[in-house]
């Protein structure tokens, strides 16, 4: 299957040096791409890169098929985006903002007239069309912008920080817009941002990029694998366990680390298939289980993995997170 | 370009800030004046314009000298000393649309959302200019028309004929005029797309315009007093230039260049 966007060493800079550094990665059809990284990481860069905006220094990149560098035009008539500023005309109404970039984008008035008016009804602001986009929310505004995106059915959307700003009712709303968005007609989206609290619910896959340069591209999963050993497993005491019974869990055969956990203990384990002989033991040693579940890596758990390899790297400290404790040599963590 | 054109139109239409000053100056200029102006000459003690003229080159001073004295007062400001107001108005009023033209647009925060429309950079950059042209052009030229019917209606009594327009008044208006709102522009717009508010693109811009302003009140009188074709040929040169550096602008113009600087 071809790629709805493909790069090899994209790579761009400003005055201020080195924006993005021989982006590599490919992104298949119908496939919600979260870019994540903190500011100045090169995900707004690669973007503009990917919409033809931005040319690249060297490298090249191909979005439907399209060079963005090259057919620019043809590319845009097809993609769609969400900028970081929702970018709206506020001396215009919501309507006339979404209607006059259809006209701009070469719509067909009429076409373009009903598909405001379909856009307004689904986001919710058809009792805000006639009212200038001055006087609305932030959150509106995010959702209008988003509506505009949409406009021409774009095939690959780009939503560049979709959530930053909002207060977290419209965050909610607005994740759950775009989670609507990602399973329609197969579109494929790519989502940069830094919330991972949005990325982790939406993306299929992830791409961590700092200072422009790619360090991490992939499922959680498969990236997990990379980063750390085994499987990562909750197992609920109804409170903080003891150390005794920490250290029995870790002189279990197939357990590598064991962490405390508010509820009891987080292990990583070789097999999943050690989680039942740890329960045993734990309840014939006379140690209350409530429960006990395999724990896959969530995308919050490898991006701070990631950032905190990143940080050792670069010989910085980093403030240790759950995934740094379950990466860290085993009997360090407890 | 005729959407981009249309909204921009309609979003200056909206915009209390730019609306007002660009109607109330031509409206003081090109009506109030000329009204009272008319006013004055038509009252019963007749103002002495002898020391004035006198002072005047006699190129300028001759022809106004032969008129009879109360008509005076009425050719020499309305027929000449306004002249330069019709170049400075749509000059001005292009170099403020210009300057907010991309400088604007950032300042706004809708500059990324314009430059992801699939538009040529060429379109982009002609539909930005034309959104500074077209309103300057209708404001100097229906400007003009009402100059025209103040200036000749309440003068009547006095001319008892129409004075305004003369055909070097039309070349003026029709041809050197929008010569010189092109080239402020050009200008404006290339300031513009490297500023980042459309203030700093009115500072960086004003060391441009003002010249060109000052070179405008000094030469548009003396304009009325040359030949038809001397007249004719000055606004031509005037329109190279200009024509010049708009495709210079157009040629540098690239959507890369505004996009490192948002």
């Amino acid at each position: 299957m071809t790629a709805a966007v493909e790069t090899q060493d994209l790579t761009r800079s400003f005055s201020s040096g080195i924006a993005l550094d021989g982006l590599t990665l490919e992104v298949p059809p119908g496939e919600v791409l979260a870019l994540l990284g903190p500011n100045g990481a090169g995900k707004t860069t690669t973007v503009r890169l990917l919409n033809g905006i931005l040319r690249p220094d060297r490298g090249r990149a191909t979005v439907l098929g399209l060079d963005p560098a090259v057919e620019g035009n043809a590319l845009r008539r097809r993609t769609g985006v969400l900028t970081e500023h929702a970018g709206l005309d506020e001396r215009l109404t919501a309507r006339e903002n979404l209607v006059l970039t259809g006209r701009m984008r070469g719509l067909d008035r009429a076409w373009v007239e009903r598909r405001t008016d379909d856009l307004l009804e689904r986001f919710g602001m058809a009792d805000r069309a006639r009212i200038p986009v001055q006087g609305t929310s932030t959150g509106q505004r995010k959702r209008l912008a988003l509506a505009r995106a949409l406009l021409h059915d774009p095939e690959v959307l780009f939503l560049d920080e979709p959530t930053s700003g909002l207060d977290p009712a419209a965050t909610r709303d607005v994740i759950d817009l775009i989670g609507s968005l990602a399973t329609e007609h197969g579109r494929t989206i790519i989502l940069a941002t830094h919330f991972l609290g949005e990325a982790g619910r939406l993306a299929d896959r992830m791409a961590v990029l700092h200072r422009g340069v790619l360090h991490a591209f992939g499922r959680p999963t498969e990236i997990a694998a990379g980063l750390w050993q085994g499987v990562d497993a909750e197992l609920d005491l109804g409170g903080p366990a003891d150390a005794a019974t920490a250290d029995a869990l870790r002189a279990t055969p197939g357990v590598l680390v064991v962490a405390d956990a508010p509820t009891g203990l987080v292990v990583r384990v070789t097999d999943r298939e050690v989680v039942p002989h740890l329960v045993r033991r734990l309840v014939e040693g006379g140690v209350p289980v409530y429960g006990a579940a395999a724990k896959p890596p969530t995308l919050e758990d490898v991006y701070f993995a990631v950032e905190a390899r990143i940080a050792a790297t670069e010989g910085r400290a980093t403030t240790p997170t759950s995934a740094d404790l379950l990466s860290a040599p085993v009997g360090a963590s407890t | 370009m005729q959407a981009i054109i249309a909204k921009d139109l309609i979003a200056v239409r909206r915009s209390k800030a730019v609306v007002i000053p660009m109607l109330a100056v031509p409206a003081l200029l090109m009506i109030i004046m000329p009204l009272f102006i008319g006013l004055a000459a038509r009252g019963p003690t007749n103002p002495d314009i002898g020391r004035l003229l006198s002072t005047m080159p006699g190129d300028l001073a001759r022809p106004i000298l032969e008129l009879p004295a109360r008509e005076q007062l009425i050719v020499l400001v309305n027929g000449y000393l306004l002249a330069p107001l019709f170049l400075i108005v749509p000059l001005m009023v292009s170099a403020v649309l210009a300057a907010d033209a991309f400088a604007g647009e950032k300042e706004r925060k809708t500059l990324e959302s314009l430059l992801h429309l699939p538009v040529q950079d060429r379109e982009l950059f002609y539909a930005k200019l034309l959104t500074a042209f077209i309103p300057a052009i209708a404001v100097s030229w229906i400007g003009f028309l009402c100059f025209c019917l103040v200036a000749n209606g309440v003068a009547w009594p006095v001319m008892h004929r129409v004075f305004v327009p003369t055909r070097l008044w039309l070349v003026m208006i029709f041809w050197v005029a929008p010569a010189v709102a092109t080239f402020g522009l050009a200008v404006m717009v290339r300031i513009s797309a490297r500023a980042k508010t459309s203030q700093e693109a009115n500072q960086l811009g004003g060391a441009v315009i003002l010249p060109l302003i000052f070179l405008a009140v000094g030469q548009s009188s003396g304009l009325l007093l040359v030949p038809l074709p001397v007249a004719a040929m000055v606004g031509g040169l005037i329109w190279l230039v200009a024509l010049w550096l708009v495709r210079g602008g157009a040629k540098r113009f690239t959507r890369d260049q505004l996009a490192a600087r948002v």
